[in-house]
């Protein structure tokens, strides 16, 4: 599903990734674990074609970085969900359009959305808070319903930067069972985490990066 | 309509319904600039105008000799008609020339003189692309060849002053046309593109969960052109009021036809939907 082979990144002089492999497959658990700086975030965005690699070889599904066209890119973004540490939500507008605004960008009709927004809402227990706008909620509250909108496409793959990296630790847990339940579905995730001891006993390929390399 | 158009238009009204007070002051900086520029056209037009309206009226006139009979008159009367230049020649007779000078000077030359002292005369009336001073003084040297011209009078110096004058108003018309324009597209889309710069984390959020740049794009030129139309419409308004105003005072002063009151709206529109593309290629580029 995710392969990257020989992956390098640059930035100016400064080399950020440096050979990276690994391989993420379908309904997989990975996480990306390593201290700030490690390259976690770059690597998940190279994933996501924010960025573009300097070298190397990384195809996600179908997509191949090399080949695909700029204008193919927010295609692929849709089949591919992003959470983020500071959830980026739309802070103007309640859950329920944060959640539908990912399938208003695809064209699908209204009670079509409405019925799909409601789905993701109940797999991530905000249904009794779809009319609540953002500011009103918790920090976990903010990262369910980003975790909707990534879910709301349904996307053969979820990437979650750091998603409890702006969390107590009862919300941290909460999360991270959620990821697991969405997981058990059948859906891949790839996390990045500082904290490798977050995972207890959960089942999760860890893969290890240090300075840009991956360590065993 | 597909959905993703009815969205757009949906996102970019309530986009303005949330930014109230950034769309208060976008439609009030719009109506501000395009006032200005709409009182300039109008007042450009009208300069025209009066120039045009001088232009128009100086003529050449031709004294006839008095020996001549109504036969050679009318043919000196073709003949100039057939000059390269002249669009109408009207013959004005010994009589009407003093009834004329009657209604003009209230007095009578026939009563002081014992007789009429005018010469009859042909008022020739030159095509506009003839109106120029190197091209009637070839009419007028035409004309003067002819037999039967006593004199012609055509006021070459005043011809070369609207000339001069009106070429150096229109220079500086065009020249000011240019400023004025150029502020009122910066000021709009300067405006616009702040209102955008608001909403920037917004479009970021868009395109990361994967809306196509035209998805993204298309509700905030829907506000712009909204903006631009409301702060037009509301130019529009004021300067008719004041087109009002002076035509009230001075009823003959001002002529503004509909196109030259539209023309401020219509620019508007064009730089507000410009101006949005153009604030917004730069953030969805970044």
């Amino acid at each position: 599903m995710i392969y990257l082979t020989d992956v390098w990144y640059r930035v100016a002089k400064n080399q950020i990734l440096s050979g990276v492999n690994f391989h993420v497959g379908s309904g997989e658990f990975a996480c990306i674990v390593g201290p700030s700086g490690a390259g976690k975030s770059t690597v998940l965005k190279l994933i996501h074609m924010q960025i573009f690699p300097t070298r190397g070889k990384l195809v996600v599904a179908d997509y191949d970085v090399k080949e695909i066209r700029l204008s193919e890119i927010p295609y692929f973004r849709r089949k591919v969900g992003v959470v983020f540490q500071d959830f980026k939500l739309l802070e103007d507008r309640d859950v329920f359009e944060n959640v539908a605004f990912a399938l208003w960008a695809t064209g699908v009709r209204r009670k079509l959305i409405k019925r799909r927004v409601f789905q993701v809402l109940a797999e991530v227990g905000l249904s009794h808070k779809r009319y609540a706008m953002i500011p009103e909620l918790s920090g976990g509250e903010q990262q369910r319903v980003a975790i909707a909108r990534a879910l709301a496409n349904e996307p053969f793959v979820l990437l979650a930067d750091e998603p409890t990296g702006n969390l107590d630790a009862e919300a941290s847990e909460d999360i991270l069972k959620l990821l697991q339940r969405i997981n058990r579905k059948g859906m891949a995730i790839l996390m990045a985490t500082h904290k490798e001891d977050i995972f207890g006993q959960m089942p999760v390929k860890v893969i290890r990066i240090r300075e840009g390399k991956i360590v065993p | 309509m597909s959905i993703n158009l009815i969205y757009s238009f949906r996102e970019g009204m309530l986009g303005l319904k949330r930014a109230r007070l950034a769309t208060t002051i976008a439609i009030s900086t719009v109506a501000i600039t395009l006032t200005l520029l709409g009182i300039f056209i109008v007042l450009t037009v009208n300069v025209q105008r009066v120039i045009g309206l001088l232009n128009e009226r100086l003529n050449v006139e031709i004294f006839i000799d008095n020996s001549l009979d109504p036969l050679s008159i009318k043919l000196l009367q073709n003949n100039v008609s057939s000059i390269e230049g002249v669009e109408d020649v009207t013959y004005i007779s010994k009589e009407e020339a003093l009834e004329r000078f009657r209604g003009e000077f209230g007095e009578d030359p026939l009563a002081i003189l014992g007789e009429n002292p005018l010469p009859a005369s042909l008022l020739v009336k030159i095509k506009n692309e003839y109106r120029n001073p190197e091209k009637i003084v070839t009419v007028v040297e035409s004309i003067k060849v002819l037999k039967g011209v006593d004199e012609v009078i055509y006021h070459g110096r005043l011809f070369r002053l609207i000339h001069q004058y009106s070429k150096v108003i229109l220079a500086i018309d065009i020249g000011l046309f240019f400023i004025v324009l150029l502020s009122v597209i910066l000021l709009v889309s300067n405006t616009l593109r702040l209102t955008i710069l608001s909403q920037q984390k917004n479009i970021q959020i868009m395109q990361l969960v994967g809306a196509t740049i035209n998805f993204v794009r298309r509700p905030y030129v829907v506000q712009g052109v909204f903006q631009g139309f409301i702060g037009g419409v509301i130019s529009m308004g004021i300067v008719w009021v004041i087109v009002q105003l002076i035509r009230f005072r001075f009823p003959h002063l001002l002529v503004v036809p509909l196109h030259v009151l539209i023309m401020p709206l219509l620019i508007g529109v064009l730089i507000s939907y410009l101006g949005s593309l153009m604030a917004l290629k730069r953030f969805l580029n970044a």
